[in-house]
């Protein structure tokens, strides 16, 4: 490059001090390397594009995640649904460690996107949750879904009949209230005893999550079906 | 003996221009070809005679015919470029020369030659002539200078001959030695004077050089000198030299050169100041020294003469620190015998006033302070309307009304124009109760209260499906938009040329319908599915009362009762005054429709009118009624016969006076 500065027309560039030294201590290798890539802007370093070994995965990243014993048969039922987009799909390796009770998945070879790991242990920790395997689904088809869990508690501090009768408000006869807020904030709840989980994008999330809260903070169910549909069709009409 | 012909020509030829200068305000174009072939003899003359000191330009002969002002005139600049400088030299030398006496009375004038600058217009052929004059005789006259490098030419090129400078130069030479005469005149001493300095003289020159300034700063304005040489710096430098040893006889080198060169000789017969010299006062020697110089070297330029009676009347001032000296300076005039020791130095003088200072500040801060600087003051502290004097700044709680000048309504004014012009009215927009349709109610979100069949990956797809299939429309293909357009035209052609009878079809607007629904949906009759959530609410049919359900008398509470009757009242009073404000208006606008109609309107008149006595009212008697007892029937009958006999009695009265007035008329 130095080269290059002074067949310049006369024109000799000065550079910075820290560049100097790098470039002194680096010694030869990096003026063929600049030489070979072709004059580039001296401030940004290079690096080519790592191949798929560099990332580490080759290694076998490995995740794991713990079954609790009432899900221990839905998770027998499902297993073909479960594993079946995780290792055709996401190029996973995924096996159910029966000593640890614990899901494991684990990268191989094939392995193409280091994202898919991250997706699968949400994937199967959403079903260990309690979220149907379809549901469950669309977190490894949709970048935005995320999942959001809370306890009854943590809103108001109730205790035995008063929350009884909350986790009753949230459900609603037969489910209908739950199942209301899910249509019209494209959500999917799980109301396990006092904790709630949430599945969905992030204003999705928000709109369940108030709906939830004001059920327990003890509005009535026809008020929070009001509040949500406004808010949803405002969402919609913005959309 | 052509020669002399010649020049005896030329100079007749502009004698007779020069005699009658009152021609030239006007353009003479006879004179002006006289001149021209005027100039082509002197030059050619020149050129035939040749000369053995200058060769001058290559051109044998001034070509005339058909040539410019311009052209003749770069013919002329070629040979005087050359020539000029040589005559500079030898007229240079010329002086210096000890053996060549120059005429006394004009030995100044070489001197102030250049100060011909504004005064004159010199026309090229005079120059020329002069020019010769030099070369042939060898002798300067007052015309050497002529020649010399500032051609004052200050208009442009043009055929008028310029006026007579002799006349000034002479003015000019009086006023320098009058100048030189009075400045040796003013005698006035004062304490700064020593061996070189005078103040009195600096004082002089102070203000002669002022008003030159002024004059000459009005004449810079109206003519810059466009064709003016601007001296090269060694032609300078030569010229002042010779300049300078036109003064002082002896040719020195620039080394050997001292005081005596440059200045007068010094003054020993005014009184010195015996003491230290102060830096100020040589500075202000040297000043005055240096605008001595000055005055030397740039000769007067104007024409007035009054300038040294002027100059004595006035006085000038100088700043503080000086005025002491001056002063003193001044005492000093007048007592003349005053003995040096009493003479305080400066030194001492400065002192003396910065104790005086320092003791007038002592005294004031021992003072009791004015009420302004006391802080905090109640009006009983300082004097009365003592803050009237002051101006006084304080802050405002409260925005000021802006205060109404001529500017401001200006400026509203425009304001107003403005949005008339762009039609922009502040009109107010009726606000309108937005009702909220049945059909729009339903297209709000509308709930369901079941699980959903579709699974959430699946709902998210079909939103995103939704999404991406709104941006690709149907688009026609643009080649059977022409054809159909073009096919058009043509059958309505054709329908015009077939048909008798031939009305074109009316302009239909294209209304383009797209529909994203299923074919099945739109071919149906029936509807397909109705559900519950379909069906619309009875909220949606008829607006909920906001007290709430519909009760019957029966089940209402006695606060639903008393809230109705509130209401009732409420709306009867708004009614009922509603209705007199129509009627008054009414009223106002026609007045007889409004009494006609109402009958209230006509009893309150009524009553009005018995009030006045204008009416009466018949009462009823109650005659028709059937009398019950025998009492009643009598008295009745005694109130009727009474009646009678006063209705006569008044008749009577009536007639009488009647008759009384006719009695009367006819006695008369």
């Amino acid at each position: 490059m130095e080269t290059e500065a002074a067949d310049e027309s006369g024109f000799t560039s000065v550079a910075s001090k820290r560049g100097r030294r790098k470039r002194k201590a680096a010694g030869a290798e990096p003026m063929e390397a600049a030489e070979a890539a072709g004059p580039r802007p001296s401030k940004r370093p290079a690096f080519p594009p790592l191949p798929a070994e560099a990332l580490g995965v080759g290694k076998g990243e490995v995740r794991k995640v713990p079954v609790p014993a009432n899900r221990y048969t839905p998770l027998k039922e499902n297993w073909m649904k479960i594993f079946t987009p995780i290792v055709e799909h996401l190029q996973l390796q995924i096996r159910f460690n029966l000593k640890t009770r614990n899901v494991e998945i684990k990268t191989c070879s094939e392995t193409k996107d280091l994202s898919a790991l991250t997706k699968a242990a949400d994937f199967v920790k959403a079903f260990i949750l309690g979220f149907q395997v379809e549901d469950a689904l669309a977190l490894i088809r949709l970048d935005d879904l995320f999942l959001e869990s809370f306890e009854v508690t943590d809103v108001k501090p109730l205790k035995g009949d008063h929350l009884s009768r909350a986790i009753g408000r949230i459900a609603g006869k037969g489910g209908k209230t739950k199942f209301t807020i899910e249509n019209v904030t494209r959500t999917r709840i799980v109301l396990a005893d006092s904790k709630i989980h949430i599945l969905g994008s992030f204003q999705n999330i928000k709109m369940a999550r108030t709906a939830i809260c004001n059920l327990i903070l003890g509005s009535p169910p026809s008020k929070v079906y009001g509040n949500i549909r406004a808010v949803a069709s405002r969402a919609a009409e913005r959309f | 003996m052509a020669a002399v012909a010649g020049l005896e020509k030329c100079l007749r030829v502009a004698g007779a221009a020069a005699a009658r200068p009152e021609r030239f305000l006007s353009v003479q174009d006879e004179l002006a070809a006289d001149f021209r072939t005027l100039t082509k003899t002197l030059y050619d003359l020149n050129k035939a005679l040749g000369s053995s000191v200058v060769r001058g330009s290559p051109l044998k002969e001034l070509v005339i015919e058909n040539f410019d002002e311009e052209q003749i005139w770069q013919q002329l600049e070629l040979q005087n470029n050359v020539v000029l400088d040589v005559f500079k030299k030898s007229v240079a030398q010329c002086t210096s020369d000890k053996d060549l006496w120059l005429v006394s009375g004009q030995e100044d004038d070489g001197s102030d030659a250049e100060a011909t600058s504004d005064s004159e217009v010199e026309d090229v052929m005079e120059s020329e002539a002069e020019q010769e004059n030099v070369y042939t005789k060898h002798k300067t006259e007052a015309k050497e200078k002529k020649g010399k490098p500032r051609e004052s030419v200050i208009e442009k090129y043009s055929d008028e001959d310029s006026d007579v400078d002799f006349d000034i130069e002479a003015l000019e030479q009086e006023t320098k030695t009058a100048k030189k005469a009075t400045v040796k005149k003013t005698g006035r001493k004062s304490i700064v004077d020593d061996k070189f300095f005078k103040l009195a003289e600096m004082e002089a020159f102070l203000e002669h050089v002022e008003k030159e300034n002024g004059e000459r700063e009005e004449e810079e304005e109206d003519d810059i000198d466009y064709f003016e040489d601007i001296i090269s710096d060694d032609e300078e430098e030569e010229f002042e030299k010779a300049k300078v040893k036109v003064r002082i006889s002896p040719v020195k080198s620039s080394r050997d050169l001292t005081y005596k060169d440059f200045f007068d000789p010094v003054d020993d017969n005014d009184d010195l100041v015996a003491d230290d010299a102060e830096d100020y006062e040589d500075e202000k020697a040297d000043s005055a020294v240096e605008e001595e110089n000055e005055e030397s070297m740039s000769e007067a330029e104007d024409v007035s003469d009054m300038i040294m009676e002027n100059m004595r009347n006035k006085k000038v001032s100088f700043s503080l620190p000086d005025d002491s000296e001056n002063e003193d300076g001044t005492d000093m005039q007048l007592e003349r015998g005053i003995d040096l020791s009493e003479i305080k130095s400066s030194f001492e003088k400065r002192q003396e006033k910065m104790s005086e200072k320092i003791k007038s500040l002592e005294e004031e801060l021992l003072e009791e302070k004015p009420w302004q600087l006391k802080g905090e003051v109640t009006g009983h502290k300082r004097p009365e309307n003592s803050l009237l004097e002051e101006t006084v700044l304080f802050d405002h709680a409260v925005r000021m009304a802006p205060v109404i000048t001529e500017e401001t309504t200006f400026q509203l004014e425009d304001i107003i124009k403005q949005r008339i012009l762009d039609e922009a009215w502040d009109d107010v927009v009726p606000k309108e109760k937005p009702k909220e349709d049945a059909f729009e109610y339903k297209k709000r979100i509308t709930l369901d209260h079941e699980k959903s069949k579709l699974s959430l990956a699946e709902i998210y797809e079909q939103e995103y499906l939704k999404l991406h299939q709104q941006k690709t429309e149907e688009e026609e293909n643009p080649e059977h938009k022409e054809i159909q357009g073009m096919m058009d035209s043509l059958f309505l052609k054709l329908d015009a040329l077939c048909n008798f009878h031939f009305t074109p079809k009316p302009p239909v607007p294209e209304v383009k319908i797209v529909s994203n629904l299923p074919a099945i949906s739109m071919e149906e009759v029936a509807p397909v599915a109705v559900s519950d959530a379909a069906l619309l609410a009875p909220e949606e049919i008829k607006e909920k009362n906001k007290a709430g359900d519909v009760k019957t008398d029966a089940e209402k509470t006695p606060t639903d009762k008393k809230r109705e009757r509130r209401k009732k009242k409420l709306r009867k009073r708004i009614k009922l005054k509603e209705k007199e404000k129509r009627q008054k208006l009414l009223e106002k606008m026609k007045p007889e429709q409004g009494t006609k109609l109402s009958k209230k309107a006509a009893a309150a008149k009524l009553k009005k009118l018995t009030k006045e006595g204008k009416a009466s009212l018949l009462k009823d008697e109650g005659k028709d009624k059937a009398v019950k007892s025998s009492q009643a029937f009598f008295s009745q009958l005694q109130d009727q016969v009474r009646m009678q006999i006063k209705d006569a009695n008044k008749l009577k009265k009536k007639q009488k006076k009647q008759k009384d007035v006719s009695v009367h008329k006819l006695k008369l």
